[in-house]
């Protein structure tokens, strides 16, 4: 595998098995490649919005679907529990793993508890919509925003 | 991409924040997101859909208009 597919792939396992995302020592040591390789993998995984990382280069923030900052989107899958970036990586988390989950979110208006089961054949029927606020044309002008 | 109750909740929302309501997707609608963008993203292979297929893609589940065109930067 090239750098950037193992610095990806090691960065996603450390998470699913761990739910945090690993610091830039931990990828070094695991995939044998420096940690200036490492920062520029990141950025060219960011530039194929695989990754998205701190100001620092080499903190990570996002591996959509997984958020590494804690959220209101919490993803329970067997006993783990992941934070998701948004309602779409909500339910991305379950589609990525092929497992069944539960996720505990909320209105963002009433701040009601929103519980949303969801198996193999998708999400269980559960009154709520999901906004949209920015265009897909923006969506990466400012992702944390969106 | 934010969860409410109900489309009255989110023009509160909206309203409060001066912002133009926008698209409301189903939760059936996103599902098909949610497995079209990360059904694969743990693989070696992973990879963003790009915009023609992120185009066929929302056209397929019924998002349509300017709003979901993802413009020349492949999404």
């Amino acid at each position: 595998m090239d750098i950037d597919t193992d610095a990806r792939m090691m960065v996603s396992r450390w998470i699913v098995e761990t739910t945090r995302a690993p610091g830039i020592a931990q990828v070094a040591a695991r995939t044998g490649h420096g940690a200036d390789g490492v920062r520029e993998s990141y950025r060219r995984l960011q530039d194929k919005r695989l990754l998205v990382v701190e100001s620092d280069g080499e903190t990570i923030r996002m591996a959509p679907p997984f958020s590494a900052v804690p959220t209101q989107h919490r993803v329970h899958v067997g006993p783990r529990e992941y934070f998701a970036n948004c309602a779409w990586d909500a339910l991305g988390i379950p589609a990525a793993l092929g497992r069944k989950a539960t996720v505990h979110s909320r209105c963002e208006q009433s701040f009601a508890p929103l519980t949303i089961e969801v198996d193999e054949s998708g999400p269980a029927s559960v009154p709520c919509v999901i906004h949209f606020a920015v265009p897909a044309a923006q969506w990466w002008e400012d992702i944390v925003f969106t | 991409m934010l969860f409410f109750r109900s489309e009255e909740l989110v023009k509160e929302w909206c309203r409060e924040r001066g912002l133009p309501q926008r698209p409301l997707v189903t939760l059936d609608q996103l599902w098909q997101l949610a497995r079209a963008w990360y059904k694969d993203r743990l693989t070696p292979e992973a990879r963003r859909p790009m915009g023609n297929e992120m185009r066929e893609i929302f056209t397929r589940i019924g998002l349509e208009g300017p709003f979901w065109d993802p413009g020349t930067r492949a999404g």
